[in-house]
């Protein structure tokens, strides 16, 4: 399957998946805790993926096989990772973050 | 009306606790509506992956897979992967819920997100309003839902309307830096991150593959560094 045809049974399947992650612990787990090595490695998945998200479009053109580091894109990021450390506001890094993409792209245009 | 004592000023004071949160999750709910609505999904499927799945880590990396033309079981378990991490919060909120009916689990769960879980934690450990934690989570996690809904909806609209040079793709990473910046609060969680992250960079798998690939790398070096880290104690 692909292309158009598989975006129902893909949003089906994840929200049943999904739905079924969040309910069996309040349904099954009250008295059946999970084992102490599952609960660490979990605490780890959103930090993982979040910045498995981040970093490619950092170093990727859109579509590119190749490495190509974008430094203006970098340096966005690396400011914007400074305002969420300094402020912890999400609105801030994103339109500050924005705000030095735009202004460097215009600069070395 | 609620016959638990206090329902309804812990519902209030659920609502009263997402006013904070809307500025986190506003933006990530425009970002993920607009992604949906620009990898040529109609109107009714990037309206459905808001309120199917509401997850939205979840939704923004469907979303790529799919426009990355990643095959169906690909894309499923890479989403399932990412939301693992809700059995935690299940398997830590259950002792607070305990003794709830189906219907209550139900809507608990439907409304389960990284910010209502970590606030009613919060509020189970510094409230003596028990009984009635769970009409907090209702007001906290009704008022993310209704948010999160519009937001999607407005992405929807607005984001097909914007020029493709103004970089707004860039918005996804910029959000989840300030998502990710918060959890970095100890030196495991930073190696899994900055393992995380080289990964989805240098690998380059077959059916798109690498945020899987990714994610697990990630969690087996922040395992690798806790365990080094207390050997050294």
């Amino acid at each position: 399957m692909s292309g158009e045809a598989l975006v129902w049974p893909m949003i089906v399947a994840i929200g049943v998946l999904t739905f079924a992650l969040r309910l069996a612990p309040l349904a099954l787990l009250a008295q059946l805790p999970l084992p102490g090595w599952l609960a660490r490695a979990l605490r780890y998945v959103p930090a993982a993926v979040m910045a498995a998200i981040i970093a490619p479009p950092l170093f990727f053109a859109v579509g590119a096989p190749t490495i190509e580091p974008d430094l203006r894109r970098i340096a966005a990021a690396a400011l914007a990772t400074l305002v969420a450390w300094r402020t912890r506001s999400t609105l801030l890094a994103v339109v500050l973050g924005m705000l030095a993409l735009w202004g460097l792209q215009a600069v070395s245009a | 009306m609620p016959q638990v004592p206090g329902a309804r000023a812990e519902f209030l004071a659920g609502i009263r606790a997402f006013a904070p949160l809307s500025m986190s999750i506003v933006p990530f709910g425009l970002v993920c509506g607009a992604a949906a609505a620009g990898s040529g999904m109609s109107f009714a499927q990037a309206l459905a992956m808001s309120w199917v799945i509401f997850a939205g880590s979840a939704q923004i990396a469907s979303t790529q897979l799919y426009t990355a033309g990643a095959p169906l079981p690909v894309i499923v378990a890479t989403a399932a992967i990412i939301n693992l991490r809700f059995l935690i919060y299940g398997a830590s909120l259950a002792r607070h819920f305990a003794g709830l009916d189906r219907r209550w689990q139900a809507v608990i769960a439907y409304l389960l997100t990284d910010q209502a879980y970590a606030l009613t934690i919060v509020r189970a450990a510094t409230t003596r309003g028990r009984g009635a934690l769970h009409w907090f989570y209702l007001g906290l996690g009704g008022a993310t839902w209704i948010a999160w809904q519009l937001a999607s909806l407005a992405g929807i609209l607005l984001g097909n309307l914007v020029p493709a040079d103004w970089s707004l793709d860039f918005v996804v990473p910029l959000t989840f830096i300030a998502m990710l910046v918060p959890l970095l609060g100890d030196r495991a969680m930073l190696v899994a991150a900055l393992a995380g992250g080289l990964a989805a960079v240098l690998l380059v798998l077959p059916l798109k593959l690498e945020l899987i690939a990714a994610a697990l790398i990630g969690v087996a070096a922040g395992l690798l560094s806790e365990h080094v880290g207390r050997r050294r104690k």
